[in-house]
C-alpha cells in the first residue's frame, strides 16, 4: 500500500507547496525590485523608501492597537460567553451555538458597513436618532475612529475566540476546581487561581488567533479606517496599489514582508500554544457533571446580555441592510421613511452589469473554487491521516502555512507571479489564490473525518466480503460525507464573501461581490450597496443550505 | 472447518528496527470447536488472526482453512479477506456509524447479491439468535456496549461462515458486562457447528470459553491443550506463572519414585506429582497454587509437605480471605474461607497437596 502512496504523497507536495509556497517567493523576489515590470533587478530602493515613510510609524501604532484592542476585547467576550454556557445554568443555551456559527456567514465587509450605516458621523441612524430626539447639533458618535475599528472587529472575531475557549472550559475536569474548594479557597480565588492558569493556553492561543486575523483584516480597517483617516498595515498596502496614479508593487511587496513575517511567526506561537494546551486537558475517561453555577437572580440578566449580543451579530446587520436597500437615503425609522421605502435601489444593482457580473463571478468562485479546493483537500487529508511518513508530515506543514495569509499580501505575492502568465486577470487567477488562501479549512474537517474513520470499519467490511471498492463506496465515502459537506460549505461561504485577497486579484471583468460592496461603500451608494449586500447573504445561505441537503442526500442513498 | 498453520513467520518494521511477531508458527485448529489464543500483549496472537483472516500477510508459511489454500508464500498464493468468507468480531466492534443494526447485518448477505427478501429473512433470523429482535431499524451506535458486541457477532454470523474469528471482543465492555456476555457468547457459539478462533490476554476468559487454549509468546505457541491442562499440568513456569496465581520456588530434584518427586526447595521438601522428565538431580520449579494450600487446624499435623509459618497479611475479599504466609524466608500466597478465625501474626499449619503440587521447567 505504501508503495501506491508515494507518487501521491508527491504530487500533493508539488501542488500544495506551488500554492502555499509561490505567492510567499514571488513576493520575497518583488520586493527587491522597482515594480512589476522589471522583474529580476535586485535592488533596496523599496525598503528605503517604505521603511522611511515618516507616516509607517504611526500606522505600525495604529495596526497595533488595532489588533491587540479587537484581540482582547473578543477574547474576555468570548471567555464570558463560554464561561456562561458551560458553567452555568443560564436558560436557553441552545442560542451560544447559533451565536458562534451564524456570524460566520455574514460577510464581514456588510457587517462593517452597516456598523457604518448605524454610527458614522454625518448620517448614521443612531446618531440621526439621538440629534432628533434630544436636539443636538453634533452626532454623539463616531464610528470612524480607532476604537469604532476595534468594536466592530472584535464583535468579528468573536466566534472564533468562541470556538477556541469553549471547548477548552467544557474538557476542563472540575474536580481541579473542588480540590481547591476543599482546600479551602473562595471561588474567586479558585477562578484565578486554578481556573484561569490551565485555561491559559487556550486563552492565549485565541488571542493570537484574533491578532493574526485582525492583521489580515481588510473589510474594518478599509470600510471604517479610511473614512476617518485611521490606516493601518494592510490598508496602507491597499493605499499604495490601489490609489494615486501608479501603483507601486514594490512598495507593498516590501511593506508586506514584515506583515507575513509578523503573521507567520504569531501562527507558529498559536500552534505551540495550541500544542501545549492539549497537555493541560484532563478530560476524565468516566462521565462526570461539572458542578453549574447557579445565577439566581442574575439569570436573566446575563441572558438578556447574551440575547443583546446575538441580536447585534445577526439580526442586527441584516436588518440594517434590509432597510437601507429600501429607503431612498439615509433616514431614522418612522412613518414618513416606510412611506418612501421602494425597490429602487434593487432594481438599480439589477440594471447594474458589473454588480450582477460580479454577483456570476462570486457564484462560480464558491461553486467552482469550494468544489476544486476539497477535492484536493480530500488527497492531502487522506495522506496527512492515513499515510503518515515523512513526506506527508512535510505536507501537513505546508498546508497548514496559508493559515498565516494575510490575504493582501499574499493577493500581491500572487500578483507578482500572475503577472508573467496568461492567467493575469482572468477568473482562474482567483479561483488558485483563492484556494492557496483558504485551503487550512477544507483539509481541517476532512482531516477529522478521516480520523474518525477508524482501520477496523474498513478491515470489517472486507471481511465480510466487500472488496476494495465496494468498501470504498459503502463504508469510507458515507463516512466522509459529512467532512465534505461542512468543509465545502465552509470554503464556498469564505469564497463569496472573500475581499482581501479580490482587492489585489480582482480586475476590470473579474469583479467579485464584496469588492464591488467595497466600491459602492467608497462612492456612498448606500441603497445599493444594502440591496447587493442581501442578495450576497442570499447566496451563501442559498449555498450553504443546497449543499446540507445534498449531503444528507448522499447519506442516505449509499445501498 | 479446521484450519492448518504450518511454519508461518510475520517480521514488522517499527522505525528501523525488525520486530518479529509470528515465530515458525504451526498449529492446527480443531473443527467447530472454540480455540483461544491466549498470552500478553505483544505476544503475536492479534497477528496470528489477522494473518487468518487476511488483513495482514505473512512473509512466510502455510494457512489452510478446510481444504482451501487461503494463504503460501511458496505456492504464491494470496486470497484477499473478502474471498475467505469468514466472520469476524473486532476489538471495537467496528459497527458502521452510518447505518442502522438491520444494514450493519445485512451487509455481509449484500455483497454476496443476495435477493432482498432472503437477506431480511436471514437477518431477522440472526438478530432473534442474538436476542436483538426488533432492533433492527436503531442507529447502531446508540446501542448499549453489549448490544453493540452483539450486533457485531450477529453480523459475523449471518453468512453462515464455518469459520468465526474474535479479536479481544469483550475488553471494552465493564467487569459485569463481560461476564455476561461471556457467558452469553460461549451459549451462542456452542448452538452453532462452527469453528471459533478467541484471541485474548484474559485467562479468565481464555479459560471458561473455551474447549482448546494455545498460550503464545514472542510470536511462538509455547503450549496447547485444553483449559483444565494449562491450568493443572502445564510445566512451563511462564504458563503456570502468566494463568491464575501460582506460588513459585526454585528447587532441585532429590529422588523420583512411584510417580512422586521430592524437592528439596527453600522451605524445605516438598512431594510433588512426576513428570517424565523428572530426573534426579535436576533444577526445577514448583507450583503450588493458593487454592491447593490448605489450613491444617489440628496444630502439629503430620505427613508430606505440612509447613509452619506465620500469617504476614491477610485481607478480606468477600468470597475469600487472601493472605500472605512466611514459612522460613520465603512469603507464599494463600487462601482461606472467609470464616476462618485466624489474625495476622498468628502461626499455622498448612499442607500442600501433593497431586496439585507441579513442576515446572524453564
Amino acid at each position: 500500500m505504501q508503495k501506491t502512496n508515494r507518487p501521491l504523497t508527491h504530487v500533493l507536495i508539488v501542488i500544495v507547496g506551488f500554492l502555499t509556497i509561490c505567492p510567499v517567493i514571488m513576493l520575497f523576489l518583488g520586493s527587491f525590485t522597482e515594480g512589476l515590470g522589471a522583474f529580476g533587478d535586485f535592488t533596496l530602493k523599496k525598503y528605503i523608501k517604505s521603511y522611511s515613510d515618516p507616516f509607517l510609524g504611526s500606522i505600525v501604532a495604529n495596526t497595533v492597537i488595532f489588533t491587540s484592542g479587537s484581540a482582547l476585547l473578543a477574547t474576555v467576550l468570548a471567555m464570558f460567553l463560554a464561561y456562561l454556557n458551560t458553567r452555568t445554568n443560564i436558560p436557553f443555551k441552545s442560542l451560544f451555538g447559533i451565536l458562534s456559527i451564524i456570524p460566520m456567514m455574514i460577510p464581514h465587509v456588510l457587517f462593517a458597513v452597516s456598523w457604518a450605516l448605524l454610527l458614522n458621523p454625518s448620517n448614521g441612524m443612531i446618531n440621526l436618532l439621538f440629534k432628533q430626539l434630544l436636539g443636538l447639533a453634533e452626532s454623539p458618535f463616531n464610528i470612524y475612529t480607532l476604537q469604532g475599528m476595534i468594536l466592530v472587529e472584535a464583535l468579528m472575531d468573536l466566534p472564533m475566540a468562541y470556538l477556541i475557549i469553549a471547548p477548552a472550559m467544557s474538557a476542563f475536569d472540575v474536580s481541579l476546581e473542588e480540590s481547591s474548594r476543599v482546600c479551602g479557597a473562595s471561588n474567586l480565588r479558585t477562578a484565578l487561581r486554578v481556573t484561569l492558569p490551565i485555561l491559559r493556553p487556550a486563552i492565549l492561543a485565541a488571542i493570537t488567533l484574533a491578532i493574526v486575523r485582525s492583521l489580515a483584516s481588510f473589510a474594518v480597517p478599509s470600510v471604517i479606517g479610511m473614512p476617518g483617516r485611521n490606516y493601518v498595515l494592510s490598508t496602507h498596502i491597499y493605499r499604495v496599489i490601489a490609489t494615486g496614479f501608479a501603483p507601486d508593487y514594490g512598495m507593498a511587496a516590501a511593506v508586506g514582508m514584515s506583515i507575513l513575517a509578523a503573521s507567520i511567526t504569531l501562527i507558529f506561537l498559536y500552534r505551540y500554544l495550541t500544542s501545549e494546551g492539549e497537555k493541560y486537558v484532563t478530560v476524565s475517561s468516566r462521565g462526570y457533571r461539572p458542578t453549574v453555577i447557579d445565577l439566581k437572580k442574575a439569570k436573566y440578566p446575563m441572558f438578556g446580555i447574551v440575547a443583546l449580543l446575538s441580536f447585534v451579530l445577526i439580526v442586527l446587520p441584516i436588518v440594517v441592510l434590509f432597510y437601507t436597500s429600501l429607503v431612498p437615503y439615509s433616514m431614522v425609522p418612522s412613518a414618513k421613511a416606510f412611506s418612501l421605502m421602494s425597490w429602487k435601489h434593487w432594481i438599480a444593482v439589477i440594471k447594474d452589469p458589473i454588480s450582477m457580473l460580479s454577483l456570476k463571478n462570486s457564484l462560480f468562485l464558491g461553486v467552482a473554487g469550494a468544489t476544486l479546493g476539497i477535492l484536493l483537500s480530500i488527497f492531502i487529508a487522506y495522506v496527512i491521516v492515513k499515510v503518515r511518513t515523512t513526506a506527508s508530515g512535510f505536507l501537513e506543514s505546508l498546508s497548514f502555512l496559508s493559515f498565516s495569509f494575510p490575504g493582501i499580501v499574499i493577493g500581491i505575492g500572487f500578483m507578482w507571479f500572475f503577472v508573467y502568465t496568461p492567467l493575469y486577470a482572468t477568473i482562474w487567477a482567483l479561483l488558485i489564490g483563492y484556494i492557496a488562501t483558504y485551503l487550512p479549512y477544507g483539509v481541517r474537517p476532512l482531516s477529522s473525518a478521516f480520523i474518525q474513520i477508524h482501520s477496523h470499519l474498513e478491515e470489517s467490511s472486507r471481511v465480510c466480503g466487500g472488496g476494495a471498492l465496494y468498501t470504498m463506496r459503502r463504508i469510507v465515502i458515507p463516512l466522509l460525507i459529512p467532512g465534505v459537506v461542512s468543509g465545502w460549505i465552509m470554503m464556498a461561504t469564505m469564497f463569496v464573501r472573500e475581499l482581501s485577497l479580490s482587492v489585489v486579484l480582482s480586475r476590470p471583468g473579474t469583479e467579485v461581490l464584496a469588492v464591488q460592496i467595497l466600491r459602492f461603500a467608497e462612492d456612498g451608494l448606500w441603497g445599493r450597496l444594502s440591496a447587493l449586500g442581501i442578495m450576497m447573504i442570499f447566496i451563501s445561505t442559498a449555498l450553504v443550505i443546497t449543499a446540507s441537503l445534498i449531503g444528507a442526500k448522499l447519506k442516505r442513498v449509499n445501498k | 472447518m479446521e484450519i492448518r498453520i504450518r511454519n508461518l513467520n510475520k517480521d514488522f518494521f517499527s522505525e528501523g528496527k525488525r520486530i518479529t511477531a509470528l515465530d515458525q508458527v504451526n498449529l492446527d485448529i480443531p473443527a467447530n470447536r472454540i480455540f483461544t489464543l491466549l498470552g500478553p500483549s505483544g505476544c503475536g496472537k492479534t497477528s496470528l488472526l489477522r494473518c487468518i483472516v487476511g488483513l495482514e500477510t505473512p512473509d512466510k508459511g502455510e494457512i489452510v482453512i478446510g481444504d482451501e489454500i487461503v494463504f503460501s508464500q511458496e505456492k504464491n498464493i494470496y486470497l484477499p479477506p473478502e474471498k475467505r468468507r469468514l466472520g469476524m468480531v473486532f476489538q471495537t466492534y467496528a459497527i458502521w456509524p452510518h447505518m442502522n443494526v438491520f444494514d450493519n447485518v445485512a451487509y455481509p448477505l449484500q455483497t454476496r447479491k443476495l435477493p432482498k427478501k432472503e437477506v431480511s429473512d436471514k437477518v431477522t433470523e440472526t438478530l432473534r439468535f442474538v436476542q436483538l429482535a426488533g432492533f433492527e431499524k436503531r442507529p447502531a451506535t446508540k446501542l448499549s456496549g453489549g448490544q453493540q458486541q452483539r450486533v457485531a457477532l450477529a453480523r459475523a454470523l449471518v453468512a453462515e461462515p464455518k469459520v468465526i474469528l474474535f479479536d479481544e471482543p469483550l475488553s471494552n465492555l465493564d467487569a459485569k458486562l463481560r461476564e455476561e456476555t461471556r457467558k452469553e457468547l460461549r451459549s451462542f457459539l456452542s448452538r452453532l457447528s462452527i469453528t471459533a478462533v478467541y484471541v485474548t490476554h484474559d485467562q479468565i476468559e481464555a479459560l471458561s470459553l473455551s474447549d482448546m487454549v494455545a498460550v503464545m509468546r514472542n510470536g511462538r505457541i509455547i503450549e496447547m491443550g485444553t483449559p483444565w491442562d494449562i491450568y493443572f499440568n502445564s510445566d512451563q513456569r511462564f504458563v503456570a506463572d502468566f494463568i491464575g496465581r501460582a506460588n513459585i520456588m526454585d528447587g532441585k530434584i532429590r529422588s523420583v519414585e512411584k510417580g512422586w518427586a521430592v524437592i528439596e526447595s527453600a522451605i524445605g521438601t516438598i512431594v510433588c506429582q512426576s513428570r517424565d522428565e523428572a530426573v534426579p538431580g535436576k533444577s526445577v520449579s514448583v507450583c503450588i497454587r493458593p487454592e491447593f494450600i490448605k489450613l491444617l487446624t489440628e496444630a502439629g499435623g503430620e505427613g508430606r509437605n505440612v509447613f509452619r509459618g506465620k500469617v504476614e497479611s491477610l485481607v478480606f475479599v468477600g468470597d475469600i480471605q487472601e493472605g500472605e504466609v512466611r514459612i522460613k524466608d520465603t512469603s507464599l500466597s494463600f487462601q482461606v474461607e472467609p470464616t476462618t478465625k485466624i489474625k495476622e501474626g498468628d502461626l499455622i499449619n498448612l499442607s500442600f497437596d501433593p497431586a496439585h503440587c507441579s513442576i515446572l521447567f524453564n
